[in-house]
């Protein structure tokens, strides 16, 4: 397959391979080995055989055709090594009208630029739908599901007395009716150390204290509990709280503390809050803190 | 070719035409290297990403209802689980060869992105954005953002441990653009997160939209690249200005194309058979209020990630109108200042060196000082910054306090590239003021060590072992 001059190609290098009975071998072998391979697959598959095997068989089949389709190209045509001219794209060409549609009235260009511009307030009126993806934010992520005497409950439901949080124990703590509710969520320490300013003493239930167990950082569930320094800690990005000074950051990217739940007692000695965060969970909000 | 090919290929002919234009295409040259392959890699990943897909997308589930596992996989059997990950465990144990598929799809997931960004990596180090092709060079970092896209909503759908995490991130990204964030993490979310939206939607995007923004422009991008042809390293005795040297279409880069695209799928095969890739089952669904450690995102996700565990704790109020947050500048302020630098570069350069004409032969970017330093600068910083994602296995690994790394990574991530590309820059101007040489401003004149003179024939080719004229 010699190149014609006519496209401009030039062939400068060529080398034919010379017959090769291994080569030949070689393709006849790898091509059966891959049709091999496939049915193999296929049967294995369609048996139930482990992926081990079907998944093997696959791989061999394609890397057998690759050798095959390889050795088959390399003996069958002749290594050309060419010279093609780049044509720069005749820029300007072609300008003259196809056929007679020149403007003739050309003073009209005004009314061209109005009705692109009614096209344009057009498209951008076409994307109020956008509004429809969400409900509007309002003051939703300035509130959380706890409100004055809702219990603090377990994963399963269960509500927790201060006496069922063990020492240096951890636990995660949802408002009753609202499990899951992930900006709810509240961490409940038992502190081994005194706390101090600026944990709010009166919302601290026989050393136990409550703080919202989302990172004022990016969100992520404060899910650790460090023993050697009494620290809370983000796994995601490393943030770090002291529980026992009002879960203010102590290192890592987070800015803001905790917020701490408002906390007491029922009637039953369970747990309840007091009321909803004073400060707002989570992330820093769009406008102003 | 044999008797039915020919009549086939006579039969089309007839009607519509083919033989002067199907010679012109046989007839391309394709220069070669091997790194013009990245490109091709990344290409025949997305085929088999998009193969292995359809497959999965006949079973996945886009939604998070609970619903029973009664599949054969104890571990889950008879537990109700969100139905995006119930759907992709009966899959995975339940539906022969949804298991081998899945990991394929994952990993040719990995080929891609790594194939997409080591081919920018060569087209900025080699100054392939030059012009005429900064379009083409802007169409693929477009592209190169679009594969971010797609992994991290493919990432996000199984909504597993890690999924829930990622997702949660993405919502507070959302989120911390100051003044419009909570509107903008509703709009995408569909509510305060965790929703029921976000699934179906990351599903819409990952099996429809992103995909086909992703054929349009890889269609384009090829479209381009055959229109203005491929650039090449430079050859002794080719004047690579004006002439392409390389090897036909057909035979020899057709088969070398089929060849590499077997063995793609043969690797990615073979590669998930031995290794039980992204096994959500040992990872577990995602629960509200858990994250586990290890909570690392896809590896090209680290740099971002890397930048949130870096920089410092950040938050202030503007008039008590807008917050900026360290969520914010870290995870969309520095990652759209890297597009951005990297979009702005091949017009820096052009005017920095007066570059005028097109251009067509590569270059070594020690021979472009400030090309040099960009890359060595901008790439890494990238480098650094993503092993900063990882400084919590580095803590666990080594015994030393995670606090330690973190200061490391502050540091070394400010430090470490501005000296890196200051000394790039100073190594490779002194190269060329060594050897007399300055930045060429035309390609002719860049081209002159290369070239003997009148036109590449087979004697100049033959003679190609000499010694330049200089």
């Amino acid at each position: 397959m010699t190149a014609p001059s006519n496209d401009g190609l030039e062939v400068i290098e060529r080398t034919d391979p010379p017959p090769s009975q291994i080569n030949d071998s070689i393709v006849a072998l790898t091509a059966v080995g891959a049709a091999i391979s496939g049915i193999v697959f296929a049967v294995t598959l369609l048996l139930g055989g482990p992926v081990l095997l079907y998944g093997s068989a696959m791989a061999a089949a394609l890397l057998l055709l690759a050798v095959a389709v390889r050795r088959y190209f390399t003996a069958k045509y002749p290594d050309i090594t060419a010279v093609e001219p780049r044509v720069p794209p005749a820029a300007g060409a072609g300008e003259e009208p196809i056929t007679d549609v020149e403007s003739v009235n050309p003073r009209r260009s005004f009314l061209g630029w109005l009705l692109a511009g009614a096209a344009g307030v057009l498209g951008l009126s076409l994307a109020a739908p956008v509004a429809s993806l969400g409900p509007s934010p309002g003051d939703t992520l300035r509130r959380t599901r706890w409100a004055p005497g809702t219990r603090l409950v377990t994963g399963d439901g269960t509500p927790v007395r201060p006496s069922d949080v063990a020492a240096g124990g951890i636990a995660t703590i949802w408002p009753e009716g609202d499990i899951g509710h992930e900006r709810s969520s509240v961490v409940l320490i038992r502190l081994n150390v005194e706390p101090q300013t600026p944990t709010n003493q009166a919302w601290v239930v026989d050393d136990v204290v409550a703080y919202s167990k989302v990172c004022t950082h990016a969100g992520c569930p404060v899910a650790l509990y460090r023993e050697r320094d009494n620290a809370l800690f983000c796994p995601c990005h490393q943030s770090t709280f002291d529980p026992s000074r009002g879960s203010v950051p102590t290192f890592g990217p987070a800015a803001r503390g905790l917020p701490q739940l408002p906390m007491g007692t029922d009637d039953d000695g369970y747990l309840v809050a007091l009321g909803d965060f004073e400060a707002h969970v989570g992330p820093a909000l769009p406008r102003g803190m | 070719m044999t008797p039915l090919f020919a009549w086939l290929f006579d039969t089309l002919d007839e009607r519509l035409g083919l033989r002067a234009p199907g010679r012109k295409v046989a007839n391309k040259v394709f220069p070669h290297n091997w790194s013009f392959l990245l490109g091709e890699i990344a290409l025949f990943s997305f085929v088999v990403l998009v193969l292995t897909g359809v497959f999965l997308t006949m079973f996945y589930r886009p939604s998070i209802e609970p619903v029973t596992y009664n599949g054969s996989f104890e571990l889950y059997a008879g537990t109700t689980q969100p139905a995006a990950f119930e759907s992709i465990l009966r899959l995975s144990h339940d539906i022969p060869g949804g298991l081998l598929f899945r990991r394929i799809h994952r990993l040719a997931a990995h080929l891609f992105m790594a194939a997409t960004v080591l081919h920018m990596v060569r087209i900025v180090l080699t100054g392939a954005f030059r012009r005429p092709r900064e379009i083409n060079y802007l169409l693929g970092i477009g592209l190169v953002t679009i594969g971010f896209a797609a992994g991290f909503t493919g990432y996000s759908l199984p909504y597993d441990s890690l999924a829930g995490t990622g997702i949660r991130i993405a919502y507070s990204e959302l989120l911390s653009f100051p003044v419009v964030g909570d509107a903008l993490a509703f709009w995408v979310f569909g509510g305060d997160f965790p929703t029921g939206d976000v699934i179906p939607r990351f599903f819409v995007f990952h099996v429809m939209v992103l995909p086909a923004m992703l054929i349009g422009a890889i269609t384009v991008h090829l479209l381009l690249v055959a229109r203005q042809r491929h650039t090449q390293f430079p050859a002794r005795g080719i004047d690579g200005h004006r002439f392409v040297l390389g090897k036909p279409l057909w035979p020899a880069q057709f088969a070398e194309s089929a060849t590499l695209l077997l063995w793609i799928g043969g690797l990615l095969a073979a590669a998930s058979v031995l290794i039980p890739w992204s096994d959500i089952s040992l990872i577990g669904p995602y629960v509200p209020g858990e994250v586990g450690n290890n909570a690392q995102p896809d590896w090209y996700m680290f740099w971002v990630e890397g930048a949130l565990r870096v920089f410092p704790a950040l938050e202030f109020s503007v008039f008590g109108i807008m917050t900026i947050s360290g969520p914010f500048v870290a995870g969309i302020l520095i990652p759209g200042l890297v597009f951005t630098a990297l979009a702005a570069y091949p017009f820096v350069e052009r005017r920095v060196y007066g570059l005028r004409g097109d251009w067509h032969v590569l270059t070594n970017p020690l021979e472009i000082p400030l090309r040099a330093a960009f890359a060595v600068g901008t790439f890494g910083f990238v480098l650094i910054i993503s092993a900063a994602a990882t400084n919590d296995i580095l803590s666990r690994m080594t015994g030393i306090p995670i606090e330690v790394f973190i200061w490391v990574f502050r540091i070394a991530t400010v430090v470490l590239p501005p000296i890196g590309a200051l000394l790039i820059y100073r190594y490779s101007t002194r190269r060329l003021e060594r050897s007399g040489r300055t930045v060429a401003a035309t390609e002719d004149e860049a081209m002159k060590p290369y070239l003997f003179p009148g036109p590449p024939t087979a004697e100049s080719m033959a003679r190609s072992g000499s010694q330049p004229e200089d």
